[in-house]
């Protein structure tokens, strides 16, 4: 997996919250742009990667990158957790934050040219892997077929719908979705994403999986994707860890002899499976 | 090599204060204590003191430390971010090798890696090493088995060997042979050579009298764990009589886990502080939310254990991640330190009974 | 020099430890190696202590209240605004309420005031039932109000037994000290229904049912006389009243016992076999919040009276204080029943010593804990409290109601905001002071740093009142009030700070004979002959089941945690110990019941599941936590911090508190 582009290590640069937009209940999107033109300008991201955002007064977390290298508005997508996500909602545009990064080894999209793609993702699981798919389709020339599937608690819960439907306007991009529970008007799948997985025709050879979700979730999804004969070096996830530095020090986000913030947070199936921890 | 006699020392004390903080092992009187110190009174210092409690990790990676400042106006939406000058010349004097391979093995860890640590390097960037061989084991040593003692072998700028009367003084650096020239230290002999070695020699046979608290066979546990063949139960064992206070992490002179945290101050700004952490607290690993990935206190300890014995190897130090100086094994109230882990592993590995 | 020794102010064990100074702050922490009992080493809170004193949400200046909010003004206006109010009140009408955090001259001065001054009887902690009736128990039993015997020879002694609380978690290193003595060799049992640490590190853990742990140690002692295990010639030598207690004894019925505890004969006679061999036998309890009753703390020390192991070298009975200077502060005489040195309020001679000391009359009438005074409708109108914790909020509505609070403190806190007046203090390492930790080591605290401008030291401020209500006191340094006590209590009556600054403390009794202070009760030295303590008869009274009542079936009981404890407002302001209590707040957000594997299967709970507990007067929801520490049939909150208790435990809160033999009868039901 590739390594970084130049970031911004140790000082927050500050930047300006320009738009918020509510995505489900308790997530928002909030775009922002960087005030030093320069920096604005150097910014530049992997598919994957991750920053540490400053909400100032409450203090920094690291939060996954939605949006595209290219040709995308920088963004970030956070749910209402703790302290520190609870004080950025509350924020409005025109309301400063702090970046550094960004960090982290992004996907291997150099490596993964000409394959199938198969992206699964539960609930807000779609975050981390948003980038990727707005990347891919961006390429669409250079991969082969391309399948989201995406479940969530209920129709509500589905994250990113307006961007879903401006996927779904691209050619030769197939999408499923399922919901735990039936609902009104609902005319998609029910039940959970897995069972989903494993009734879909999915491509097997020359394929990769990208997979993103809750941990009962994430597990259940690769046993069926390996079922299907997906090898486990074709998976990939992100994994999110707790997080104080983002650049390797403060070991927070150490799993075995990894550290989720460097090494990570993109990793195969196959290591995951080898670190020794829990997902 | 050069002589340096006692009556030299001061002058090279007080050559280093011109240009750098000085500190080193100094004694609580009340309570005997051996402290590494700031030394503003330069006779405190006592370079035949006990290895100090303390390791001289504090000085590079402080307990408490604020590392920014800022200042935000939610109403005019303005933010001043104050870097802080953390850079200040600091002389360490009397280092034990074993701190000093602590000292190491940090300097891999916070600059060697992919990224370089600004703050560490800020403490680093300006100091006077002189490290000091142990002519005799203390009882909590076991330095010759982690390969970091009794004596240095690189990373200092001056090295001492006391040899009853004098110092044999190396250098280790420019720095380290500009002062021993500035100070028109003696040449010593090319016998002299062979005194350190012996004296030196004399402090490793000297262990079996002398260091009796601890016997850490490291290799084979490093073995053990690298491998992972170790029972759940020797983990469980161990955090059973884990108090999950982070002293083994604080002592220790290669850990190097910390937090950080935004304090808002009386005055209206922010300190972004980073203090020591430890790899045993519960809530360390923990997600804003609901997820800990690393949950029972022994996944925690075995955590700590694979950090010091194992990976760490590979890719952070290039060595064990134990310099052998027993500091663990008396700050524990559980009594878990490490060479009572290696115990219990190599108890595991040869099958004898545990407690 | 960064690093300076000082003694942690956190728990009653009184660590060693040096604080990092840079400038005028704090910066870090490291333990002392020389200490005489932490050897070395501090628990989690230890670590932490220069994060609390970092904080910046200091009182800095005198405030008073005006309308909702409070002005700062000059401690002259504020002195005059409580002389004003105070002058016009009967003794009768004021409480006092003291803090076991501060030290020994600020509790002694603050008794001073309250006796002297407002001549008011009505002085107390508060929430230290289990202390006082511990000081009560050792008093009457062998004349010595605290531990008997000594930390500094626990690696020796060959018998532990530890009843009751969770030490690991409310006083470590003295935990620590029982676990390296375990791990040398000695046998060490723990009695105690719930499976805590030290429990778990013991060879053997007897789990009686809640609220029988004193038929147990009734039992235990039974079972010594049955195993002939008594030393005759101990008893009639050095024991007073042997005779009676093993006439009561007889009536001891096990097979009775052995029902109400669930513990069997054999693991009695196992543990008591053990504990006639032991050369040297400790026991441990905890005083202060989640104690033993009167009369397990009597049956116990009965237990070891019967098995000679009072006054002797290495052995003894340990009660253990969960707060720095619980202790000090009995010693001092903050209490409702004791003068300073533990002279009996009933004792007339006592009185005219002190009023002769002091140059004042005093009045006699027996006062009240400011619990009490607060909770059964006396006649209060005004309150003095010093840096408190808001637990005493559960009185909210009736501290709303008195019409002068005076409130000295540190730190700004919900129990401030109540006050009528604030005078600012200095924090720990601010001035020099006293503390006298579970182990009677009264140990010198230097001041280390400066307090903010302005801020004066509880020790002036309430000189300044005392001097502004006519009063001829003429206190210039700490150091002065020690003399005074010194002259006053007896244990402290050779203490200086000359002596001190040159030790790592000394254990009381400190006087021309102990001149470097005194490691243990030795029963040649003593006063005057030991007694068994008298249990009467409701107190013995062997309740069998039937408390276990139908519609409720379990039996809560509220403990306590390492990281907050003690619903202390100061962990709240550290890093680290409240991301270690957040932790469990964020896996548990609404607060956990914990709740036996057995039960949880009977009742097809799942982990984490929420579940109503109804009491007879309220309920709670809250999530269960499935636990293997706990016995079927009991239910357990962890007591510790604002968040977690929710309104439910405010109002038995009380009596939770009372001893933690206390439990509360509810019944468990799964919300659909």
């Amino acid at each position: 997996m590739v390594k970084n582009l130049v970031p911004i290590v140790s000082i927050p640069e500050v930047a300006t919250i320009v738009d918020i937009r509510d995505e489900i209940e308790e997530v928002k999107s909030f775009y922002f742009t960087l005030d030093r033109p320069e920096i604005e300008e150097a910014f530049k991201i992997r598919s994957g990667q991750f920053i540490m955002c400053t909400v100032f007064r409450a203090g920094e977390f690291a939060v996954s990158l939605p949006f595209s290298p290219e040709n995308d508005r920088k963004h970030i997508s956070v749910r209402k957790v703790g302290k520190v996500t609870a004080a950025l909602h509350q924020l409005e545009p025109g309301d400063k934050i702090g970046v550094r990064g960004p960090f982290g080894n992004g996907f291997p999209f150099e490596e993964i040219k000409g394959s199938n793609i198969i992206y699964v993702a539960g609930g807000i699981g779609l975050i981390p892997l948003r980038s990727s798919i707005v990347h891919v389709l961006q390429h669409r020339q250079d991969f082969g077929r391309v399948i989201l599937v995406y479940g969530a608690k209920s129709s509500k819960e589905l994250m990113y719908k307006e961007s879903i439907r401006e996927w779904q306007a691209t050619e030769n991009f197939e999408t499923h979705f399922t919901i735990d529970r039936p609902e009104p008007g609902w005319s998609g799948e029910v039940g959970f994403v897995n069972h989903l997985t494993a009734k879909l025709d999915l491509p097997v050879s020359n394929t990769v999986a990208f997979v993103c979700g809750p941990p009962v979730m994430f597990n259940a999804v690769i046993k069926e994707l390996k079922l299907k004969g997906i090898k486990e070096q074709n998976i990939y996830s992100t994994l999110e860890r707790h997080m104080k530095c983002g650049i390797g020090k403060c070991q927070h986000c150490a799993i075995g002899r990894t550290l989720v913030c460097v090494d990570g947070p993109v990793y195969t199936y196959k290591q995951i499976r080898t670190l020794g921890e829990q997902i | 090599m050069y002589w340096l006699t006692k009556e030299q020392l001061p002058l090279l004390v007080q050559k280093l204060a011109e240009e750098y903080k000085i500190f080193g092992p100094r004694h609580d009187r009340v309570s005997g204590e051996v402290i590494f110190d700031h030394l503003p009174d330069l006779s405190e210092l006592d370079l035949q003191a006990a290895i100090p409690y303390n390791p001289p990790k504090f000085i590079l990676f402080p307990h408490y430390e604020e590392i920014l400042k800022y200042r935000y106006q939610p109403e005019t939406k303005k933010v001043r971010i104050e870097q802080l000058n953390l850079l200040e010349p600091k002389a360490l004097i009397g280092l034990r090798s074993c701190d000093l391979t602590g000292l190491l093995c940090l300097d891999r860890f916070f600059l060697d890696q992919e990224y370089v640590d600004e703050f560490y390097l800020a403490h680093r960037k300006k100091l006077f090493i002189v490290s000091n061989t142990c002519i005799r084991p203390f009882p909590q040593c076991f330095c010759v088995c982690t390969d970091s003692g009794p004596a240095a072998r690189e990373g200092f700028d001056l090295d001492l060997t006391f040899t009853g009367r004098d110092y044999l003084v190396e250098a280790g650096s420019k720095k380290g042979q500009a002062l021993v020239e500035e100070l028109n230290l003696v040449e010593a002999d090319p016998e002299s050579l062979n005194l350190r070695k012996q004296i030196i020699d004399d402090s490793v046979s000297s262990f079996d009298r002398f260091a009796l608290e601890n016997k850490a066979w490291i290799s084979r546990a490093t073995n053990r764990l690298t491998t992972g063949f170790i029972k759940p139960e020797v983990w469980e064992y161990i955090g059973n009589q884990c108090f999950e206070c982070g002293a083994c992490s604080f002592v220790c002179p290669t850990c190097s886990c910390f937090n950080i945290e935004d304090a808002n101050l009386a005055s209206g700004e922010t300190s972004r502080l980073r203090t020591w952490d430890s790899c045993s607290f519960e809530g360390y690993t923990k997600m804003a939310g609901d997820h800990n990935p690393r949950k029972p206190v022994e996944d925690r300890r075995n955590k700590r254990f694979f950090c010091k014995l194992s990976y760490s190897q590979s890719k952070k130090y290039l060595r064990p991640g134990c310099v052998g100086c027993g500091r663990c094994a008396r700050v524990c109230p559980g009594d878990i330190g490490l060479p009572n882990v290696v115990t219990y592993i190599r108890r595991e590995i040869t099958g004898e009974s545990g407690e | 020099m960064p690093y300076f020794r000082g003694v942690c102010n956190f728990c009653g064990t009184g660590c060693g430890h040096l604080l990092r100074v840079e400038g005028n702050r704090v910066r870090g922490v490291y333990p002392l190696s020389g200490h005489p009992l932490s050897r070395g080493r501090l628990c989690v809170r230890g670590w932490h202590i220069h994060e609390l004193l970092q904080t910046e949400d200091r009182i800095s200046q005198p405030l008073i209240k005006d309308g909702s909010s409070f002005k700062p003004v000059s401690y002259e206006e504020a002195l005059d605004y409580v002389v004003e109010r105070v002058k016009k009140l009967p003794g009768r009408q004021v409480a006092v309420l003291g803090s076991p955090r501060a030290s020994n001259e600020e509790n002694y001065l603050l008794g001073k005031f309250a006796r002297a001054i407002l001549k008011t009887n009505n002085l107390s902690l508060s929430s230290d039932a289990g202390q006082e009736e511990s000081a009560r128990v050792l008093l009457e039993g062998c004349g010595w109000p605290a531990m008997t015997g000594t930390l500094a020879e626990l690696r020796q002694a060959d018998f532990i037994l530890v009843v009751g609380g969770d030490l690991t978690k409310q006083n470590p290193i003295i935990a620590s000290e029982i676990h390296h003595a375990h791990r040398a060799g000695t046998f060490l049992a723990t009695i105690s229904p719930r499976k805590t640490q030290m429990a778990r590190l013991s060879q053997l853990h007897l789990r009686p049912k809640p609220g029988t742990i004193f038929y147990l140690l009734q039992g235990l002692a039974r079972v010594l006389v049955e195993e002939k295990a008594i030393d005759d010639d101990y008893l009639s030598t050095f024991t007073v009243n042997s005779q009676t207690f093993l006439e009561e004894l007889k009536q001891v019925e096990i097979e009775k016992i052995v029902e109400a505890t669930g513990i069997s004969r054999e693991q009695m006679t196992g543990l008591a076999r053990k504990l006639k061999e032991s050369n040297s036998a400790c026991a441990f309890y905890p005083t202060g919040v989640q104690s033993l009753d009167r009369r397990t703390m009597a049956a116990l020390f009965n237990l070891f009276l019967l098995a000679g192991k009072i006054g002797r070298r290495g052995s003894g009975v340990n009660p253990v204080t969960g707060i720095s200077n619980l202790l000090g502060s009995y010693d001092m005489g903050l209490s409702p029943v004791f003068l300073p040195g533990y002279a009996s309020v009933e004792d007339e001679l006592a009185w005219e010593r002190l009023e002769n000391f002091w140059q004042t009359k005093l009045d006699r009438w027996s006062g009240k804990n400011v619990d009490t005074c607060l909770s059964e409708g006396e006649d209060i109108k005004a309150l003095f409290v010093v840096d408190h914790d808001e637990e005493i909020i559960r009185h909210v509505n009736r501290i709303r109601q008195l019409d002068l609070i005076v409130y000295f403190g540190a730190y700004e806190n919900p129990f401030a905001s109540l006050a009528h007046v604030i005078f600012p203090r200095t924090s720990y390492v601010e001035e020099e002071g006293t503390y006298t930790n579970s182990e009677r080591r009264v140990q010198l605290v230097l001041k280390r740093i400066e307090p903010p401008a302005g801020v004066r030291p509880l020790w002036k401020t309430l000189t300044n009142l005392a001097q502004a209500l006519g009063h001829d006191w003429n206190y210039h340094s700490v150091e002065n009030i020690m003399s005074e006590i010194s002259q006053l209590v007896p244990y402290y009556r050779s203490l200086t700070y000359e002596k001190l600054k040159a030790r790592l403390g000394l254990k009381w009794p400190n006087d021309d004979l102990h001149p470097e202070g005194t490691d243990c009760l030795l029963v040649e030295e003593a006063s005057r002959r030991f007694r068994f303590v008298q249990v009467n008869g409701q107190e013995k009274k062997l309740a069998g089941e039937p408390e276990v009542q139908k519609d409720f079936p379990f039996k809560l009981v509220v403990g306590r945690s390492n990281y907050f404890w003690h619903q202390n407002s100061v962990m709240k302001r550290t890093f680290i110990p409240k991301r270690e209590y957040n932790a469990l707040l964020l896996l548990y957000p609404r607060g956990f019941v914990e709740i036996s594997k057995e039960d949880a299967s009977r009742l097809g709970l799942r982990e984490k599941q929420v579940v109503r507990i109804v009491a007879e007067s309220a309920e709670v929801r809250l999530a269960a936590r499935i636990s293997g520490d706990i016995l079927p049939g009991m239910l357990y909150i962890p007591y510790f911090i604002d968040e977690m208790i929710p309104e439910f435990l405010h109002r038995q809160v009380a009596d939770l508190e009372k001893n933690e033999e206390f439990f509360l009868p509810v019944r468990l039901e799964k919300v659909v």
